[in-house]
């Protein structure tokens, strides 16, 4: 499925020469994985997040498409995607069973299994990590959640610091009109109601995604990552986020 | 969190059981059980790594080797986070004794023995109160492995630190893994209090030694079914 738009940029031509990727320092955020040698992980972690409607599926498989059209290799992850936890979590979520902290242990696992089974393999080999959001989309729901920072700062301490984060901010009005386009219903999670915000679900979910941009404002002044206007039209968000990472692949 | 739940007013007092396999702590906390039961008092039992909804994903990544240090021990911090928040807590709440067979203790030994940072292993259960009283049953280690060796011969992959490389002899491998839990947990006896039971003595002995601390640390009259669990 390829869907290289006009606007971006045109992949080079046969012959001419691709682009090695610079390496650049790496760290993790806290404790990390035991036994990894950061440095030989070569690739680069490029990470997306933004709320469900915000256009972080499709930014994202243009990435896909412009990077490995410029000759590098790319891998994918997202949330609850892993071998290991994915089906229980999705089981425990229908249920809506677990309470904050089990849900949010079992979330880091799923993260986990990822960052360890993939995302670190393919950056030790030299793959562009493209994360369908990372940990920050997972520290915002605890955080809204009401849990307690420092406990899950140690948590996500095994992440690796990515190279490149960028946030598709889109209002809370604009995203209720973009879930209804694309699917006419909220997501029970993504609409916040395991908080009782309000019964009415229209109402909870721009609550919700009000508190959870508020939260993505609080960690963006921690982590300094990008905040990108995901208002504008797809072409305009990509032009940017290539422009962005050009730079990250170059070594700033 | 390094309060006990008595430090924290809850009207419940946990107690929990803590040693190596083939110690004959489950033992030890079974007798405890009966004892409490049969006088009629608020009684739970909650066993390491039993939540129902977190099994099944345990279960598959032993048996099929997926788990590393790390998943290892979120997995068993989920767990343990399940049962801690839909069934400790509230039963503490209402003025149950709970007696845990294993507590927060077994993966600080065996998450670090696998390679995890300690600091970070005791920050992920930094959520959970402590118990009131932890009996850590003390064997020679030659001891707990006959026992454990004698008794099912098959050991299981994880169970055996296999995943650890010690030797490619599950057996072999299961001595050195048990012997650096035993390390582990010696390490933090004083540091989170300890009764250190000494468990090479006969079960009734040991029984007795575990139902009479009890009875002079805990009011147990107050822990009667037909009291509300309101105590002054």
């Amino acid at each position: 499925m390829k869907r290289t738009s006009a606007k971006s940029k045109a992949a080079p031509i046969a012959g001419q020469q691709i682009a090695v990727v610079r390496t650049s320092k790496r760290r993790f955020y806290g404790y990390g994985i035991p036994n990894v040698d950061l440095n030989r992980l070569a690739g680069k972690l490029i990470v997306v997040e933004g709320a469900d409607g915000s256009g972080r599926s499709t930014q994202i498989a243009r990435l896909r498409d412009w990077l490995e059209g410029c000759g590098h290799a790319t891998v994918q992850v997202g949330l609850k995607r892993s071998t290991l936890v994915s089906e229980e979590l999705d089981q425990a979520q229908n249920g809506n069973i677990l309470s904050h902290t089990t849900l949010s242990l079992f979330y880091a696992t799923d993260f986990a299994d990822q960052l360890e089974n993939i995302i670190l393999p393919a950056l030790k080999a030299g793959f562009m990590v493209l994360a369908d959001r990372y940990i920050y989309t997972l520290m915002a729901r605890d955080l809204v959640r009401g849990m307690d920072e420092a406990w899950i700062k140690n948590v996500y301490g095994i992440a690796v610091v990515p190279d490149a984060v960028f946030y598709l901010n889109v209002s809370p009005e604009q995203l209720i009109q973009r879930n209804f386009a694309k699917k006419h219903a909220l997501d029970y999670w993504e609409s916040g109601m395991d908080l009782g915000l309000s019964r009415e679900m229209f109402d909870s979910f721009l609550k919700y995604q009000g508190l959870m941009a508020d939260q993505f404002k609080r960690l963006q002044s921690i982590y300094g990552f990008n905040i990108v206007n995901g208002d504008r039209s797809p072409d305009e968000i990509n032009a940017e986020l290539q422009r962005k990472i050009e730079a990250v692949l170059n070594g700033k | 969190m390094t309060k006990t739940f008595a430090q924290l007013n809850f009207p419940g007092r946990l107690i929990a059981v803590e040693g190596l396999d083939g110690s004959g702590k489950s033992t030890q906390i079974y007798l405890l059980k009966r004892w409490l039961e049969l006088q009629g008092l608020k009684v739970f039992f909650s066993e390491w790594n039993s939540s129902e909804l977190v099994k099944s994903a345990t279960s598959k990544g032993k048996k099929r080797e997926l788990l590393t240090p790390t998943t290892f021990s979120l997995i068993h911090a989920t767990d343990f986070a399940d049962r801690y928040e839909r069934q400790l807590v509230p039963l503490l709440r209402a003025g149950y004794i709970v007696l845990c067979d294993r507590y927060i203790f077994t993966a600080f030994a065996r998450d670090t023995v696998r390679g995890c940072p300690p600091e970070w292993v005791r920050g992920l259960y930094d959520f959970a109160a402590h118990p009131d009283l932890t009996f850590f049953f003390k064997a020679q280690l030659e001891v707990s492995l006959q026992r454990i060796l004698d008794g099912r011969p098959q050991l299981k992959y994880f169970e055996a630190g296999m995943d650890m490389r010690l030797s490619p002899d599950p057996y072999e491998s299961f001595r050195i893994f048990q012997g650096r839990i035993l390390e582990q947990y010696l390490g933090m006896s004083t540091e989170f209090n300890f009764t250190v039971m000494d468990a090479n003595q006969p079960v009734e002995t040991q029984q007795s030694i575990v139902r009479e601390l009890i009875a002079d640390r805990i009011d147990l009259t107050s822990y009667a079914a037909n009291n509300p669990g309101h105590r002054k």
